[in-house]
């Protein structure tokens, strides 16, 4: 799905491509900032709500990201691609809230109730026009699990998995994005089925 | 490579993270050891399952946060600006240029006009109970202590109607494919799908469906067209967007629709989804319905 999603991005930033407008942007064009940011700010916020598991953090991680992006985007030198840029960005920001969140033992996203165990954020779903009422119960079931066992990893495991599975980035992207080498990725990625897997055995 | 190395190298496998040489290694292993096969469908099966995780996307969530990074920026911007002006002023003092300074006063009362609503413009207004914007044309003075200020309002105005009324249908219509903000456009195209079986409708859910950045937009474009699922021309957009969207619970809505009605020629559709697609739920489900349709899963 990356060639389909490459050709939105592109349709989103025609007629400019996306080197054009970060220049325009750097120059201070503000619509063309504001063009790049519609180009991705989707996926961020799908990463910081899958991330976070909360609308109010995912929207703070929106907001200081891209205010971020704005204010040093002078600095952007082509080095690395946009978007590995970004997504470094978005995941210190997202890894900060997790590890801020472990210091604070936040509770879970997954609370019990006396219907079992519900995932506040499976609520979305419900808006969702589609699915029967009995997938959609199996969803929420597992969902909860899923929640549950991503709570159960590491905040660096949990963005390495997200990015992964979720987001389908490669692994040596990933090393990029947090800053380590493919192979230390692997080995975390590796880590993270294992403790997912052990954790959802009741719905395999 | 024995069971244990080929164990470790599965959930690798199944990402398609492997070397081609791992990959063959796997292969051969797999080919002969019914365990590790085993295991594999095993993995394969909890991939899917994470799969059915809920997309936790919210379209007005986005559209809100859009709303607030241009406000920040635009504040952020102002207290730049704001930084200038001062030390433009500062260093102003020492040139004393009285003409351009009273120009810039006039320019400053235009700028002022122009963000001010026009409750301050005296009792013209004051009857008016709708929000009213104003810029400033121009400034003249008449030099006896006048000045004369020439205004351009623009006056917002609640319309109603019936759907079924032309000048109605025409603002929804516009307002669906025109509108900046997300929620309004959602807002329409809920509204005209009541209406779809005129052509027009029709035709700007499918454009809403193709081509508005936003997925919430995208998914209440689909609704709207799920009575019209079995029509060629939205069976077409439904392929094209099962092949190109980037949301995957767009893709699954699409699959959805598309299935609905018994249809050989999506074979091809879902045999490309299926070699192409990253999203392994949106691929089971393509490849689970080519099984019950009795095609092949892969083209050769």
């Amino acid at each position: 799905m990356h060639d389909a999603a490459e050709t939105v991005s592109a349709t989103l930033a025609a007629p400019l491509d996306e080197a054009g407008l970060i220049r325009a942007a750097q120059r201070g064009d503000e619509d063309a900032f504001e063009r790049l940011v519609r180009s991705y700010d989707q996926s961020v916020l799908r990463v910081a709500m899958n991330l976070l598991r909360s609308p109010e953090e995912a929207r703070d991680v929106y907001q200081e990201a891209f205010l971020k992006v704005y204010r040093n985007l002078k600095s952007f030198r082509f080095d690395c691609a946009f978007h590995t840029w970004l997504y470094r960005i978005v995941t210190n920001i997202c890894l900060d809230h997790l590890r801020r969140r472990k210091v604070r033992r936040e509770e879970s996203t997954v609370v019990e109730t006396d219907d079992g165990s519900v995932d506040r954020m499976a609520q979305v779903e419900e808006n969702a026009p589609h699915s029967d009422p009995e997938r959609r119960m199996w969803n929420r079931e597992l969902s909860a699990g899923i929640g549950r066992a991503l709570d159960m990893l590491t905040p660096r495991e949990r963005t390495v998995f997200e990015l992964r599975h979720y987001e389908g980035l490669r692994l040596r992207a990933i090393g990029e994005i947090i800053g380590t080498s493919e192979e230390a990725a692997k080995n975390c990625l590796f880590r993270a089925t294992q403790k997912m897997r052990a954790s959802l055995e009741a719905f395999v | 490579m024995n069971c244990s190395e080929a164990r470790k190298e599965i959930p690798f496998y199944c990402y398609g993270e492997c070397s081609g040489e791992t990959e063959e290694r796997i292969e051969a292993h797999l080919a002969e050891c019914l365990e590790c096969r085993i295991e594999l469908e095993r993995h394969r099966a909890f991939l899917d399952a994470l799969d059915s995780r809920v997309e936790a996307t919210d379209g007005s969530l986005l559209a809100s946060c859009r709303a607030d990074l241009r406000t920040h920026i635009q504040s952020e911007n102002t207290r730049r600006r704001g930084w200038l002006e001062r030390l433009f002023e500062a260093s102003r003092w020492h040139i004393p240029l009285r003409i351009p300074v009273g120009a810039m006063a006039l320019v400053a009362l235009g700028w002022f006009g122009a963000r001010y609503t026009p409750q301050r413009f005296g009792g013209l207004e004051a009857n008016l109970a709708e929000p009213m914007f104003s810029s400033v044309r121009s400034v003249e003075s008449n030099g006896s202590g006048t000045v004369q200020i020439a205004v351009d309002d623009i006056r917002r105005r609640v319309l109603s109607g019936s759907l079924d009324d032309p000048h109605i249908q025409a603002l929804l219509l516009n307002a669906a494919r025109e509108e900046s903000n997300p929620g309004v456009r959602v807002e329409s195209i809920d509204i005209l799908q009541n209406n779809a079986d005129s052509e027009p409708v029709r035709n700007a859910l499918l454009d809403a469906l193709r081509h508005d950045p936003n997925a919430g937009v995208r998914l209440k474009a689909l609704e709207g067209l799920k009575p019209y699922a079995g029509d060629e021309p939205v069976r077409r957009t439904l392929a094209d967007v099962l092949l190109k969207d980037d949301n995957p619970g767009v893709r699954v809505q699409a699959i959805d629709l598309l299935t609905a009605h018994h249809d050989d020629s999506i074979v091809g559709v879902l045999q490309d989804v299926v070699q192409k697609e990253d999203n392994s739920y949106v691929r089971t489900r393509c490849r689970n319905l080519l099984e019950q349709m009795n095609a092949s899963v892969g083209t050769y």
